[in-house]
């Protein structure tokens, strides 16, 4: 603020001066000048008279003459004081609305106005280093989650997206280049409520400076990084970057899973969700002969993905030498005739991965005609195009934008999320389909939160308290209803984290330990509630023993009495 | 030589000059005491006030600061003599705006010697 202070008084000097010096010849001249009174007596105006006889001239007010009316010579002043004092009076006001429009200042003012409501915030949150088409998914997810974000991008219409998008807390935000240490600074790097660096611009270069400049400035900040390109991802990886986010590989398994686990799949897209959203649901891939359209990035994560499911596919490949393809069928794939020859009329599938949406849905469009039963993956690379897709509704239209956000969410909500996720891609299909209805069964169908709980004295005391007393609490009693202890919330654990050894579902009879994670997923109302028990030893007695405790001294030591006499009485 | 050096100088050591020459004299003695002097003190203090704003280096804020101080002694000055003009007897009057303006030069002092002193210290 300060800086703008200085600002402001530096551009103002000139016009203040001229104010001055044309207000003291003004008025030293005026109390000069021979009048009369109402009398008939010499008189001369004194010089607080002649002030604010100046002062409502100049600025053209206007009383008249005061306090008697003026002599020649006061008058013949006057007028050479009007056009002495009125022309710098306007000269510094148009100055100060030219400095309040100057957009130096008002870029010094805005940046300045960032840094404070960044240093202000009092819970946690997160930088995004861009606001493109992931990072306003994830901003939204967050903002949803009740998390704090804030937003560095150097594109005024994407800001301006955001300031007309509704959310519902203020997400402060920077027009400004992310690759500057010193917008890194303004943005929180080291504030001490800080939880992570998420840099998702589409230029891996850019992602990169910020990784770096990141883990120097305050190593111990988790960095979300996007990374397409795989030196820059090794690059990222050297220096400690925490997650490395490739949309296509993401993709390729995604693919994978959903081939041999889609219950995986829906558990996998249904916790990294926003909440309240439903998810439809999503269909198995054939298992059989496909037809890739498209050697790059995209391609070989699927070919990779479908090779490993024993799931054999033809390339078709316009630039073979480029993407450094061994087997393919030469040509885009747009034209039926290429589309032919790769044996499009007995496969069961076909993937449109190429760079281009338009190539992409003329591809899928000409192979449907020549074979209706297909089993369509379709890429989208820019989401203007979204009315085509939804148009041509294929079984998967594979959007980076949403992968990369439900990965970033997935890693962002709890570490402990990305842990079970990642447990759970190695259980089998039933294991996620029972788990899939029994979360149903508690929580609906809508998209739950999730969320994670410590058992010690910061995160649960209650809990605590009772733990160190020996008196024993078990998982179940984390699910009863503070309000009736019959009643259950509804949540469900879905792991336990005990000496870093995961459990996964626990079973709700565990005893609980000091030191443990537990990983929640429920309604938001429940996870509203379980504070209170975690809380409040009151109510947690309550859900132990059914038992309400006195809260005063005074009810304490009556009770204790009462309990003493009813004892000795029998 | 620079004209701009010049010209700030110039205002502050005569917004110094002007304040002692309207302290000089009987502190009670209203003949001693000129108004015009007083004006032309607040006049000059004002515009050496102005010439010392956007200076971020610390001595430019200290000069600052004394030009403030001393801007508020002369113009509580002013206000009481234009508020109590023929309330009160001349001689107390004038020993309320003198001493307000001693203390007004006191500031203007220090800023006179911090001037010099910026000046000494630059080797060149």
């Amino acid at each position: 603020m300060d800086s703008i202070l200085f600002l402001i008084l530096r551009r103002l000097r000139r016009p203040l001066i001229f104010i001055i010096v044309s207000f003291g010849i003004a008025i030293i001249g005026l109390t000069l000048m021979p009048g009369t009174d109402d009398k008939g007596h010499p008189w001369h105006m004194s010089v607080f008279q002649a002030l604010y006889v100046i002062s409502y001239t100049a600025t053209t007010i206007g009383f008249g003459e005061v306090p008697y009316p003026f002599s020649q010579a006061q008058r013949m002043w006057m007028t050479f004081s009007i056009y002495l004092t009125v022309i710098p009076w306007f000269y510094a006001i148009g100055k100060i609305i030219t400095l309040l429009q100057d957009p130096s200042l008002r870029l010094a003012m805005s940046t300045e106005r960032f840094a404070r409501s960044v240093r202000q915030l009092q819970e946690p949150f997160y930088i995004l280093c861009s606001y493109g088409e992931s990072a306003s998914v994830l901003a939204k997810a967050l903002d949803e989650k009740g998390m704090r974000v804030v937003v560095i991008e150097p594109q005024q219409e994407r800001l301006t997206e955001l300031e007309l998008s509704d959310t519902r807390s203020v997400i402060p935000y920077i027009c400004a280049d992310a690759k500057l240490p010193e917008n890194l600074i303004r943005a929180g790097v080291h504030h001490p409520l800080c939880s992570g660096v998420v840099t998702l611009t589409d230029n891996d270069e850019v992602n990169l400076a910020v990784a770096v400049a990141v883990k120097l400035m305050n190593p111990d900040l988790p960095v979300l990084a996007r990374a397409e390109r795989d030196d820059i991802a090794a690059n990222m990886a050297s220096f400690g970057t925490d997650h490395i986010i490739n949309p296509y590989t993401l993709f390729g398994d995604q693919l994978a899973i959903r081939v041999h686990a889609i219950g995986t799949y829906i558990l996998h897209e249904w916790l990294t969700d926003i909440p309240g959203d439903t998810i439809p649901p999503p269909e198995t891939p054939p298992r059989g002969q496909w037809v890739v359209c498209g050697y790059g990035r995209f391609g070989k994560s699927v070919i990779k993905n479908l090779e490993r499911e024993h799931i054999s596919a033809t390339i078709v490949e316009a630039m073979p030498q480029l993407t450094g393809c061994e087997q393919y069928i030469l040509g885009s794939g747009t034209e039926a005739k290429t589309l032919i020859e790769a044996g499009i009329e007995s496969a069961v599938g076909i993937v449109a991965g190429t760079d281009n949406d338009i190539n992409n849905l003329s591809i899928v469009m000409t192979a449907y005609e020549l074979n209706p039963k297909l089993f369509v993956v379709i890429r989208k690379n820019k989401r203007h195009n979204d009315t085509l897709f939804k148009q041509f509704n294929a079984d998967i239209t594979m959007q980076p934008t949403d992968i990369i956000a439900h990965e970033c969410l997935a890693h962002m909500i709890s570490p402990m999320l990305a842990q079970f996720l990642a447990l759970a891609r190695n259980q089998s299909n039933s294991w996620s389909n029972q788990l899939i209805s029994k979360l149903v069964g508690k929580v609906g169908e809508l998209v739950p939160e999730t969320w994670a709980v410590t058992i010690d004295q910061q995160g649960a005391p209650a809990v605590a308290a009772f733990l160190s007393k020996g008196h024993p609490v078990s998982l179940y009693n984390l699910t009863q209803d503070p309000t009736d202890r019959e009643q259950q919330l509804d949540l469900v654990p879905l792991m336990l984290l005990r000496d870093n050894m995961p459990i996964l579902v626990p079973d709700t009879f565990t005893t609980l330990a000091i030191g443990d994670r537990i990983l929640f997923c429920g309604r938001p109302a429940a996870k509203a509630t379980l504070p209170i028990l975690l809380d409040h030893v009151k109510t947690l007695a309550y859900i132990l023993d059914g038992v309400e405790v006195p809260d005063s001294i005074v009810w304490r030591w009556l009770k204790t009495k009462l309990q003493a006499n009813c004892a000795s009485h029998t | 030589m620079n004209l701009e050096k010049v010209v700030f100088g110039f205002f502050i050591v005569l917004a110094m000059t002007l304040n002692f020459g309207f302290f000089i004299g009987d502190i009670d003695n209203p003949s001693h005491h000129h108004v015009y002097e007083l004006y032309a003190a607040i006049v000059v203090s004002l515009i050496a006030t102005v010439l010392k704003f956007g200076d971020r280096t610390h001595v430019g804020a200290i000069l600052l600061s004394t030009s403030l101080a001393a801007d508020l002694q002369l113009i509580t000055a002013a206000i009481l003599w234009a508020a109590l003009d023929g309330k009160m007897d001349e001689a107390s009057l004038t020993v309320y705006i003198v001493s307000l303006s001693g203390g007004a030069l006191m500031a203007n002092f220090i800023s006179v010697i911090l001037l010099i002193a910026e000046t000494i210290s630059q080797r060149r």
